[in-house]
C-alpha cells in the first residue's frame, strides 16, 4: 500500500511538471477589443487569428471585449503583430498586452501625452459621425493617439466626443483631422472615400453633407 | 344563377378573411431561457427545435415547451442552421464546411468550390443556398449542380457580409448583414428586389420567409422586421428583443432567437 502511494505521487508530480514544461514555452496574449458585440465579428477575428499557425486555448469574452489566447513564445510574436491582426480583422485594439513565457510583461501604451507647467487643459464637445461600440472604440483610441489629448469619450446615441487636452500641445483642429484619417466624419473634417469604404459594415455610418 | 351567387359569396368571404389574416398584428407570446446558451440559428425537425449555440459551439435539442433534451458538442461556431430530410444542416464558421448531422454521424456536404466563414444555409425544394460569409456570395444548388452569384460590394446584387438564406416562393433571399437590407433573386442567381433601406438597419442577421410574408432580424437595433411578399413594411417587433439572430414560422408561431438575451422567444397572431 505503502509503495502504492509512493507511485502514484511521483506519477502524478511528473504530471504536473510535464504540464508546467507544455506551459512554459507559450507566452499568453490578452487583447481589449472593444465593440465585439457581433457573434459574426468576434468568430471572424478569432479566424483571423488562426492565420498565426501554434495558436491555442483561444478565448473570446463579447461582453468585455477580452481576447485571449496563447502562442509559442520561441516565435516572439510582437504587440505590433497582434495590433495589426486585429485590424485586419476589421477591429481596433484598445490594449495589447504580452506575458512571454519566463515571466515578462509588454504591454501597449494607452496614452501618450504628458503635461508640463505650460499645459492648459480645455474640454471640448465636437460632432463625430459613426454607429457602434467599434465607430466608439476607434473614434476614442485615434482622438486618445494624438499628443495632447487627455481624455476623450464618445457618446454613439448623440455622436458627440468630449475631448478635454491641452491646448499648448494640440488643437480641435488636429484632433478632428486625425479622427477623419481614421474613417469618421467629424464636423471640421471629412473622411476619405477610400479609408470610409474599408471601415467594416456596421461603421458604415451615414455621411456627413 | 343562384349558385354563382353562392360561389361569388363564398369568394368574396374567403378573400376578405385572407385579407384579415395577412394584417393580423404579431403579438410577443412567451420567452423560452435556455440557460447561458448564446442562439444564432434555428431550425424544427420533427416537432422539436434545434439551436445552433455560436459560443459554445454546440448545438441544442429542445422539445416544444423549451425543455432541453440533450446538447450536440463539437461544432466549431455553427450558424443559421436548416433541416434536410431527418438530418439537421450546420454551416461550421469556424471550419469552412457544411455539416450534415443525422443524430448519429456527421458528414460534410459535398461542394465544388471552397468556402470562407458559411454563416447561413438553407434546403427547400431539393437546392441548398449557402451564405459565403467571406466571399460576400451566395451558393445554391445540389450535389455537382451549383452556382455562385454576387461580390463584395454595395450595388444591387452584390453583398457586404452576407449571413442567412432563404428559398421560398422559388426564389432566393438574402439577409445581407453589412449592407443592412434583404435582397431577393430568381433561382438563376438575377438580383429581382431590393428590401429594406428605409429601415436604416444595423446588421440584418437572419431571415425567413413564408408565402406571404419576409421577416429579418435587425441585430443591433433590437427588433424584428415584418414585410410583406411585395417589401412594404408591416410590422416591427421589438418587445423583449435582445439582439435577435434568426427567426422562423412554424404552426403559426414565430420562433426568435436572442443572441444576448440568451433565450428563444415566440409571437403569434392572436
Amino acid at each position: 500500500m505503502k509503495n502504492l502511494i509512493i507511485i502514484i505521487a511521483v506519477l502524478s508530480f511528473s504530471l504536473n511538471s510535464n504540464n508546467v514544461n507544455a506551459q512554459s514555452d507559450r507566452d499568453q496574449i490578452e487583447v481589449q477589443v472593444d465593440g465585439l458585440g457581433c457573434p459574426f465579428c468576434a468568430y471572424g477575428l478569432e479566424k483571423k487569428f488562426k492565420e498565426f499557425k501554434g495558436i491555442k486555448d483561444v478565448k473570446i469574452e463579447m461582453e468585455t471585449g477580452l481576447f485571449n489566447f496563447t502562442y509559442p513564445s520561441e516565435k516572439e510574436m510582437t504587440l505590433k503583430q497582434v495590433e495589426s491582426q486585429v485590424d485586419k480583422a476589421g477591429y481596433t485594439a484598445v490594449t495589447t498586452k504580452i506575458t512571454r513565457a519566463d515571466g515578462t510583461i509588454e504591454e501597449s501604451k494607452q496614452n501618450i501625452t504628458e503635461l508640463s507647467d505650460q499645459s492648459e487643459i480645455v474640454a471640448k464637445d465636437i460632432f463625430v459621425a459613426g454607429n457602434c461600440g467599434m465607430c466608439q472604440a476607434r473614434i476614442e483610441k485615434t482622438a486618445k493617439s494624438v499628443v495632447g489629448v487627455v481624455n476623450a469619450e464618445w457618446d454613439k446615441d448623440n455622436k458627440m466626443l468630449t475631448l478635454e487636452y491641452d491646448s499648448s500641445q494640440t488643437s480641435i483642429g488636429e484632433v478632428s483631422e486625425s479622427i477623419a484619417k481614421a474613417g469618421h466624419d467629424t464636423k471640421y473634417s471629412k473622411a476619405g472615400e477610400d479609408v470610409y469604404n474599408k471601415l467594416p459594415g456596421c461603421c458604415q455610418y451615414d455621411r456627413v453633407q | 344563377m343562384e349558385l354563382i351567387k353562392y360561389i361569388v359569396g363564398l369568394s368574396i368571404l374567403f378573400i376578405l378573411a385572407s385579407c384579415q389574416d395577412e394584417t393580423k398584428k404579431w403579438t410577443y407570446q412567451k420567452t423560452i431561457d435556455l440557460d447561458n446558451s448564446t442562439p444564432i440559428g434555428l431550425a424544427i425537425l420533427d416537432d422539436h427545435i434545434w439551436i445552433a449555440d455560436g459560443d459554445n459551439n454546440q448545438l441544442i435539442h429542445l422539445d416544444r415547451t423549451g425543455k432541453r433534451l440533450f446538447t450536440e458538442q463539437g461544432f466549431e461556431r455553427p450558424m443559421h442552421i436548416t433541416t434536410y430530410g431527418k438530418s439537421i444542416v450546420v454551416p461550421e464558421y469556424g471550419k469552412d464546411q457544411i455539416t450534415i448531422f443525422s443524430g448519429q454521424e456527421r458528414t460534410a456536404l459535398s461542394l465544388t468550390d471552397s468556402l470562407d466563414a458559411p454563416a447561413g444555409v438553407h434546403y427547400a425544394n431539393g437546392q441548398f443556398a449557402i451564405a459565403d460569409f467571406y466571399n460576400h456570395r451566395i451558393l445554391f444548388g445540389y450535389e455537382d449542380n451549383w452556382i455562385s452569384f454576387g461580390k463584395e460590394g454595395k450595388a444591387d446584387g452584390e453583398f457586404y457580409y452576407p449571413t442567412d438564406v432563404h428559398i421560398a416562393n422559388e426564389k432566393i433571399y438574402v439577409a445581407d448583414a453589412y449592407n443592412n437590407r434583404i435582397q431577393v433573386f430568381d433561382t438563376e442567381g438575377n438580383h429581382e428586389m431590393t428590401i429594406g433601406k428605409e429601415e436604416k438597419m444595423n446588421a440584418a442577421t437572419g431571415i425567413y420567409v413564408s408565402s406571404s410574408q419576409i421577416f429579418i432580424t435587425d441585430f443591433e437595433h433590437d427588433r424584428v422586421l415584418v414585410y410583406d411578399i411585395q417589401g412594404t413594411l408591416i410590422q416591427e417587433l421589438s418587445e423583449g428583443l435582445e439582439k435577435p439572430t434568426d427567426i422562423l414560422l412554424n404552426d403559426g408561431i414565430l420562433y426568435i432567437t436572442n443572441y444576448k438575451g440568451k433565450n428563444l422567444m415566440t409571437y403569434n397572431q392572436n
